[in-house]
């Protein structure tokens, strides 16, 4: 009989424009015939709670309210019915132009621990295209047609780009376009706030003087949507960026290669999918001309426009159920070493004879805040018994003068355990933890849960923490 | 080189040879060119399978290539018709063949001394006894039992056993990884161990008579599993808490599928180890330890 646990897990979303809290039940259960060395996966995800959509408090332009983001989310719990002590993973994801500000940081990690014993604090633009294209259902859609499609989630400070291949992400971009970057006064309908990059589109469409004060406004803020959207084609066109788009394109892996199709998703999407609104104003941005300018593009016109399963909530919920790995069975975990958060995954050196070496690289982490560093094993040419005792040696030799406890490395191959019980053998009363199954392409963190109950298995959360300044 | 390629090219090889037969009668110039030409085939079971594309222009490469990674099951081998082609069908038979030389082949004779094993011999005294008589392969005689009486600790608290079972490549395949994770596990552990024993000709319940024998309160055995045409390499441990004649099977517990393609030997040795302290820690194994 297959034992299943349940995890619940919270996933929140603080936006430019949107503040969101979701709630979801992740199943797992051992996928492996009763006769096999047992694997822990996540089988089921199910939305159990989904929160309502709050404006991101905030106490000044620079400064995020972090006592309203907290009233906000104790708020959402009690509607809810749960307690922060029932919340058993997820993560808190700050995006965006609020990500920017001052305070993100402080406030992020302060949030993540009021929200649960395990909820981690993530940010920066790569994870949040990947998350965004998860929860989306851009990923799953991908899968299915065995195609590559790209998910742009439009939000109110930034255009999050991820291309999925057969579910598979190979790239990711963030572009200073969004939704939220010209304000306006819902009853005057006059522009009230352009942020430094809607800044940036104004002057370059309207050089110095140029701008006639007798102009229309509607006709100003469309012509600077449109030189947004421009950029944005430039770069899933792969043509050369002119020197308007610079400020804009903040970071942008993304491949040369054939898209199969496009999901959009992201606050300003829905205007995408359902156009035609009069009321351009009402959400007192121009969030609805820009997904009238999206229609008009390139983009629109040159790929198959696929719907997604999710739209505004693409973030929160791919925060909320698609951030979590289960790393298990065949794993070592000393005992009450765990849980263990914001570790950072040290890559090792590759010397001669191809041996590794990981001594300089952790040397970066020396001084800093963090506990401990996680020692990344890369994919090895077999995985004879030799071979491990080789690199547990080369492990051993080394782990004594890094610095932090317990001792964290992850390995790509199927060999957590017997690596582990080797570096047990030659470190007997150095606490370990040696996990394999992660998948480490998209984060630089790790947040590792405490063991699940029956099975040894342990939940990790591989993120990112770049905070755009 | 495609296998076509090889058989034009033998062929042609061979029509030269027949032509210049008439000009040059000598008979042993006629016979080592074809031999050595023959030598240069790449062996049919060496190509891998799940990245062998068969169809000549697919319409979506990449899609068909994932397709046949996904499974090591015989899939995409290219035009339907009354028969298979001939690459897909001499390759069958060349998996089959390495099926049943995994049956019929003898684990050498020195391994088990390599090893540090005492090695016995079931009842069986020939591999067609061993296939046609289970129940001999479930025993030992006097002089074997003999020879584990003089050869072995009693009373050890895990007895390791390995044998050939229905495939001596999964033993010589996976004991060199398995074995050495799986005592370095158990040592690190606390747990003393007795002497390895193999067993020529053994099936999973020759650990009862030994059980009877050596009192160990665990015994495992290594055993090669039958082979399928997927791999003819993969490995079965069989746990029994306190091994005895007349325990039924429910009471043994299982852990398969031990090959390069499933869990990997030295990975896997480790997992039974902390397998086996947990059937030492519970005093049970089986159904009863679920």
């Amino acid at each position: 009989m297959a034992k299943e646990m349940a995890l619940v897990s919270v996933g929140i979303d603080v936006g430019t424009t949107t503040t969101q809290l979701v709630i979801s039940q992740l199943t797992l259960v051992n996928v492996m015939p009763g006769s096999q060395v047992p694997k822990v996966e996540i089988s089921h995800k199910s939305i159990t709670y989904m929160g309502n959509v709050y404006i991101t408090p905030f106490e000044d332009r620079q400064h995020v309210d972090g006592a309203a983001l907290r009233a906000i989310i104790a708020k959402e719990y009690e509607k809810a019915g749960v307690k922060p002590e029932q919340i058993d993973t997820g993560a808190i994801i700050i995006t965006g132009e609020t990500a920017k500000k001052e305070n993100a940081s402080e406030i992020i990690h302060s949030l993540a621990d009021y929200a649960g014993d395990f909820v981690v604090a993530t940010a920066g633009p790569d994870l949040e295209s990947v998350i965004a294209g998860k929860g989306s259902g851009a990923e799953a859609l991908s899968k299915r047609l065995h195609a590559c499609i790209a998910n742009i989630d439009i939000g109110g400070g930034t255009t999050n780009i991820a291309y999925f291949d057969r579910g598979k992400c190979i790239g990711t971009a963030c572009i200073n376009v969004g939704g939220r970057l010209f304000e306006v006064d819902p009853l005057t309908h006059h522009l009230n706030y352009i942020s430094a990059p809607g800044q940036t589109v104004m002057n370059h469409c309207y050089p110095s003087g140029s701008l006639e004060p007798s102009e229309d406004e509607v006709l100003v803020i469309r012509k600077c949507l449109k030189a947004m959207v421009e950029c944005v084609e430039r770069v899933i066109f792969q043509e050369p960026l002119l020197a308007q788009d610079r400020p804009l394109v903040m970071t942008n892996t993304l491949p040369d290669i054939l898209l199969n199709g496009v999901v959009f998703s992201g606050g300003v999407a829905k205007y995408i999918y359902l156009p035609g609104i009069k009321e351009w104003w009402i959400h007192g941005d121009v969030g609805p001309l820009l997904a009238e300018a999206f229609r008009e593009s390139r983009i629109h016109s040159s790929f198959s426009v696929h719907e997604g399963s999710e739209t505004i909530h693409a973030t929160v919920l791919g925060a909320g159920a698609h951030t979590v790995n289960v790393s298990g069975s065949t794993i070592t975990i000393s005992k009450d070493s765990l849980p263990l958060r914001n570790v950072p995954a040290v890559y090792p050196e590759v010397g001669a004879l191809g041996m590794f070496s990981w001594l300089k690289p952790a040397e970066n982490y020396n001084d800093s805040l963090y506990r401990t560093v996680a020692l990344v094993v890369p994919a090895l040419p077999n995985t004879d018994f030799k071979t491990i005792c080789t690199l547990a040696e080369a492990l051993a030799s080394e782990l004594p003068i890094i610095k932090g406890e317990p001792k964290v490395i992850i390995v790509q191959q199927d060999i957590a355990k017997v690596l582990g019980q080797t570096l047990q053998r030659l470190l007997p009363s150095v606490p370990l933890i040696c996990l394999d199954g992660i998948e480490l392409a998209l984060g630089d963190f790790l947040d590792i849960a405490k063991p699940l109950p029956h099975e040894d298995a342990v939940p990790v959360i591989v993120k990112t923490l770049v905070f755009a300044r | 080189m495609s296998l076509e390629d090889n058989v034009r090219l033998i062929v042609e090889q061979m029509l030269k040879d027949m032509g210049k037969g008439k000009s040059q009668p000598s008979a042993s110039s006629q016979a080592t060119a074809p031999i050595l030409d023959e030598c240069q085939i790449t062996d049919l079971a060496e190509i891998d399978l799940q990245r062998y594309l068969q169809v000549p222009s697919p319409a979506n490469s990449a899609l068909y290539a994932e397709m046949k990674l996904s499974t090591p099951a015989r899939i995409g081998v290219w035009r339907c018709g009354p028969r298979p082609l001939t690459d897909t069908l001499l390759r069958f038979r060349a998996d089959h063949a390495i099926a049943q030389d995994s049956v019929l082949g003898e684990v050498p004779e020195d391994f088990p001394a390599k090893y540090g094993m005492v090695s016995v011999q079931s009842l069986c005294q020939s591999k067609d006894e061993y296939l046609t008589r289970p129940d001999l392969g479930r025993k030992l005689d006097a002089e074997n039992l003999e020879i584990l009486r003089q050869g072995c600790q009693k009373g050890a608290m895990v007895q390791i056993i390995v044998s050939d079972g229905l495939s001596s490549k999964a033993v010589e395949a996976n004991i060199p990884n398995l074995l050495p994770a799986l005592t370095q596990g158990l040592e690190g552990m606390g747990v003393k161990l007795g002497t390895t024993i193999f067993v020529r000709g053994g099936r999973v319940a020759v650990m009862d008579t030994i059980g009877e024998e050596l009192k160990p309160e665990v015994a495992v055995i290594l055993i090669g599993e039958r082979p399928g045409l997927g791999t003819a390499e993969s490995m079965s441990a069989y746990m029994g808490y306190n091994p005895r004649q007349g325990m039924v099977e429910s009471e043994r517990t299982v852990i398969s599928n031990i090959h390069k393609g499933g869990t990997p030997a030295a990975e896997a040795g480790a997992h039974l180890a902390s397998l086996i302290k947990k059937i030492l820690d519970v005093k049970a194994s089986g159904v009863k330890l679920e």
